[in-house]
């Protein structure tokens, strides 16, 4: 018999907010999050506020030079999710980590710079390497937290962080671990990785107001939003948990991954494999798709995702889907991180019953199905969260509200 | 601004620390808990601030146990170090040979030592 595995301590940073209550205020207000970026006034960015400091959560620390700012959203959010635990040293020392990550694609003008192996500049740390190693996150939290355990750095594009969070459900539930803590960090915002996706024609391409008009599954959507943020989870055995007399917030049902293997960047159009993960997940938490109560979409506001994943959802739940919402139309597309954040943002809903309108939903590209357009109450039990990266990457997450 | 304040600056950039936890008698390793990425990361940063060429083995002393290995009484072992380390004078010479079962001897006016003598300013 597999254990059961709940959520016991969340960790954010994330444009909304750094706590539940504060993504709930953001939410209830209809807080404005989107600008246009400092250094390329033709892109819409949705930032985490300029007072971000991973000091804030972690105090000292002097590896933070080596940490990329993907990288310190996933110290802070991991170290703040430990902060309340109450867990001991040793109960640590024997915990997972489990780390989405992005590539570090704050490049700028440093490569062009490089004659024979050599760069003049007395601003690079010895160790700069470490500002583009994956498992740079996972080496500080580890540091951090005293943390031991079986672990994994997962790369896997805009599905890693609910992935991560997947592989330690996995690891908890069949008893390899008591404790992990999964999630991710990631910011796209830099002048590196601005151009990566206007190279790749992915970036929102609006003339306005990029806040009154971006619209994932709307008909006439024009691409992404960058983000940038992190979050974290402490995993456990409930046995565990309940014996230390933690607080619960949700049990983790089922989980699902798998791969396209269809193209580098667009999604198989047939979404085939997209849903099998969701199926899989459902499967694994022993639930129909009826007993899904709302689905976070990965919602990205282009034109392959959003229709091929309009197209899923229609046929896993039968042209009966329960209520849709795109959190990407709030914080924006955190990339490696997006999972992670999300499912702290559809926990704070959980908990205040609360369901985010997609924001700016007009006309939606799909009549069939149910979309959020305006923010409401909803008491809501179980949510299905679903991502879907570049490389065909795919992920479902199966949570459930914890009442007991 | 001083020698001693542009080292104190960039201790307390690389390890993260407040300027009061370090004096020219501060203990680089004992006391501040530098480890070797740290000391990788002080040379370039000395190399920046006084445009000197850094020798990570003589600046951190790295080769004054192993250079002291069976030197006998006499005052050999301290002529020792003074031909290893030519930064280093009599006195503090004594203290190193004075200090060395309480663990890593390097001391923040150690470096100070190092740059004045790299500078031309003190040299020996």
């Amino acid at each position: 018999m597999p254990n059961r595995v709940v959520i016991t301590s969340v960790g954010v940073v994330s444009p909304l907010g750094s706590s539940s209550g504060e993504i709930v205020k953001s939410i209830r207000e209809g807080k404005k999050t989107f600008e246009r970026s400092e250094f390329d006034p033709g892109v819409w960015v949705c930032p985490v506020g300029k007072d971000f400091s991973p000091r804030d959560f972690i105090g000292r620390y002097k590896n933070l030079r080596y940490l990329n700012r993907g990288a310190a959203f996933c110290a802070a959010s991991a170290m703040g999710a430990l902060k309340e635990a109450g867990l001991s040293g040793e109960m640590l020392a024997g915990a997972g980590l489990f780390v989405g990550s992005g590539p570090n694609l704050d490049i700028g003008g440093e490569f062009p710079e490089i004659l024979e192996g050599q760069m003049d500049r007395q601003d690079l740390p010895a160790l700069w390497i470490l500002k583009f190693l994956p498992n740079t996150a996972a080496s500080a939290i580890a540091d951090l937290a005293g943390i031991h355990g079986e672990n994994a750095t997962i790369g896997t594009a805009c599905s890693a962080s609910l992935q991560a969070i997947g592989e330690a459900f996995r690891k908890v539930r069949n008893g390899y671990l008591d404790l992990a803590l999964a999630g991710g960090g990631d910011s796209r915002l830099s002048p590196g990785a601005l151009l990566a996706y206007r190279k790749a024609q992915a970036l929102w391409t609006g003339d306005g107001d990029c806040s009154a008009e971006y619209s994932p599954f709307g008909v006439n959507r024009k691409g992404f939003v960058p983000g940038e943020g992190g979050a974290f989870f402490l995993l456990e055995n409930l046995d565990h948990a309940r014996a230390r007399g933690a607080g619960i917030i949700a049990e983790i049902c089922g989980f699902g991954a798998s791969m396209d293997g269809h193209n580098m960047t667009a999604p198989d159009p047939t979404g085939k494999w997209g849903e099998a993960a969701v199926r899989f997940a459902l499967a694994e938490a022993g639930m129909s798709p009826g007993q899904i109560d709302v689905i976070s979409a990965h919602g990205t506001g282009t034109q392959l995702n959003d229709e091929m994943e309009a197209n899923l959802i229609g046929r896993v739940f039968d042209m009966h889907s329960p209520p849709v919402i795109a959190l990407k139309s709030w914080v924006g597309h955190l990339a490696a991180a997006c999972g992670a954040v999300e499912l702290s943002i559809g926990l704070a809903c959980l908990e205040n019953e609360i369901l985010p309108g997609i924001r700016n939903l007009v006309q939606p590209c799909n009549d069939n199905l149910h979309f959020v357009r305006e923010n409401r109450d909803f008491a809501a039990k179980t949510m299905l969260f679903e991502n879907f990266g570049f490389g065909g990457q795919n992920a479902a997450l199966v949570v459930k509200k914890w009442t007991q | 601004m001083d020698i001693f304040g542009e080292i104190r600056e960039s201790l307390t950039e690389i390890l993260d620390i407040e300027a009061e936890q370090v004096t020219p008698e501060t203990y680089v390793i004992r006391d501040l808990g530098a480890e070797s990425i740290d000391l990788l990361e002080l040379s370039i940063s000395l190399n920046s601030r006084f445009k000197v060429e850094i020798n990570d083995e003589e600046i951190y002393l790295k080769s004054l146990r192993s250079c002291l290995n069976g030197a006998g009484a006499n005052g050999d072992a301290g002529n020792r170090i003074l031909r290893q380390f030519p930064f280093i004078n009599g006195k503090r010479a004594g203290e190193i040979l004075g200090d060395l079962e309480g663990g890593p001897v390097l001391k923040v006016k150690d470096l100070m030592s190092y740059v004045s003598w790299r500078a031309g300013k003190n040299g020996c």
